[in-house]
């Protein structure tokens, strides 16, 4: 089993008719030369690299630039075209006045299964009283988040607001609250290492492939930036199998990953199982207080 | 005259040898050309078009010979992150297959049909695959 915890489907074409949202996705994502395709070519994709089931990360720009990186009701729309295979998420920008009824309606109507905030490109602080709510909301519908955390790719896109260190206090305010602080939050590893390594509910995501090949970046961040051995006896149960596509690729990353030498065990939570603890799927499992 | 269709066609694996010989042939018959030349050219900087012989043994020793000449891990400066597409550059070699294998060749038309040898195939080969794909058959002649 490998589930993929990072995607935007920018490029599915059951929600690429319209042009000009296709070239506002691209724009403010910051991706090109790619055209839509099928979702049978994505399934096709995922069956090839053994990915199980994927994420759908929307991103709601609503108050910052008037639209959508991919809908919550485009989402909806591409989870109804192959349920057993897609993971939908929501997004809410939280300058919206209406970001609660959103939520409600993103998580009661459409079902979603958690939500993406991205601080970067939305331009919040994630310990911003603010947000409150919104965590509130996610804990009552028992929703985890996925944080865009670290340097992001995006044009108009600040990292000051995606510091790993501006999520503590709400790690620490929610303890019951699931959060994946994505991209490891490079180029701050080792302050994402420490949130995971001290707080319970905080995941990340091994979608990075800043520099060079997949191979020599995940060598340089897994086996020097950080101890070689630290994944393996310390954060096994925090690191989950994202790849950021379409910006990165499983058929890059996968190897990769697999060449880390990790034990069959613990690669097999990075890949599937520990997914399954971030989604609320394993309930009452803490293996990470054993 | 002048014509021109385009296959697409989805690859399944990351290398792959698609052959596409019959449907050359068939576009070319019923272009109305009698006399004259197609172009068989892909659209694409990660694929090649080639002709051999449609045997999976030579399939094979093509497939052995590009991944000895085009090893997978070589410091490729094109491994880095591509703002003009928004990815990184992960697919150098295949880039470099695609080079060797070039990505056109050229069919006599005669009588309204396409010349070939017996053992000749037309293949659309893949190095980046799985992926859409998109191969232009134009034709020239009268």
């Amino acid at each position: 089993m490998i589930i993929d915890v990072h995607t935007h489907p920018i490029f599915y074409k059951a929600i690429s008719e319209d042009r000009d949202t296709l070239d506002y996705r691209k724009r403010q994502f910051g991706v090109f030369k790619q055209s839509p395709s099928p979702i049978e070519s994505t399934l096709q994709e995922m069956d090839y690299n053994g990915v199980t089931r994927s994420i759908l990360l929307p991103i709601d720009l609503t108050t910052q630039s008037g639209g959508w990186i991919v809908s919550n009701d485009d989402v909806k729309t591409i989870v109804d075209l192959a349920p057993d295979r897609f993971i939908g998420f929501a997004s809410v920008d939280p300058y919206r006045e209406d970001a609660l009824e959103e939520l409600d309606r993103a998580f009661g109507e459409l079902g979603l299964k958690g939500l993406k905030l991205h601080p970067s490109k939305q331009k919040f602080y994630p310990n911003d009283e603010q947000l409150k709510p919104i965590y509130e909301k996610c804990l009552a519908y028992d929703k985890p988040i996925m944080f865009h955390a670290g340097m992001s790719w995006e044009p108009d896109a600040p990292s000051k607001y995606s510091h790993p260190l501006h999520f503590e206090d709400v790690a620490v305010a929610y303890p019951e609250l699931r959060m994946c602080l994505a991209h490891f939050g490079w180029p701050w590893v080792k302050e994402t290492v420490m949130l995971l390594l001290k707080y319970p509910n905080v995941f990340t995501d091994t979608s990075i492939l800043h520099m060079d090949n997949a191979l020599d970046f995940y060598k340089q961040v897994f086996k020097v930036d950080m101890g070689p051995l630290w994944i393996e006896r310390n954060l096994n149960d925090k690191v989950m199998f994202g790849t950021n596509g379409p910006r990165f690729k499983a058929k890059r990353l996968l190897p990769a990953l697999q060449a880390m030498d990790f034990r069959p065990k613990t690669l097999q939570k990075i890949l599937g199982g520990n997914a399954e603890v971030f989604l609320g799927e394993r309930r009452n499992e803490r293996p990470w207080l054993n | 005259m002048v014509k021109l269709e385009t296959i697409v066609i989805r690859s399944t694996a990351e290398f792959q040898m698609i052959k596409i010989t019959e449907q050359v042939r068939d576009i070319i018959a019923r272009s109305g050309v009698q006399n004259g030349l197609a172009a068989v050219i892909s659209a694409h900087t990660t694929t090649g078009i080639m002709i051999n012989e449609g045997l999976e043994c030579v399939e094979t020793d093509i497939e052995e010979l590009l991944e000895r000449l085009v090893p997978k891990d070589m410091p490729y400066a094109h491994a880095h992150f591509l703002p003009s597409y928004g990815a990184t550059g992960s697919n150098s070699p295949s880039h470099l297959k695609s080079m060797l294998a070039g990505n056109s060749c050229m069919f006599v038309i005669q009588n309204g049909v396409m010349l070939s040898g017996d053992a000749q195939d037309v293949y659309l080969t893949e190095f980046d695959g799985p992926k859409g794909r998109k191969v232009y058959i134009q034709i020239i002649g009268e």
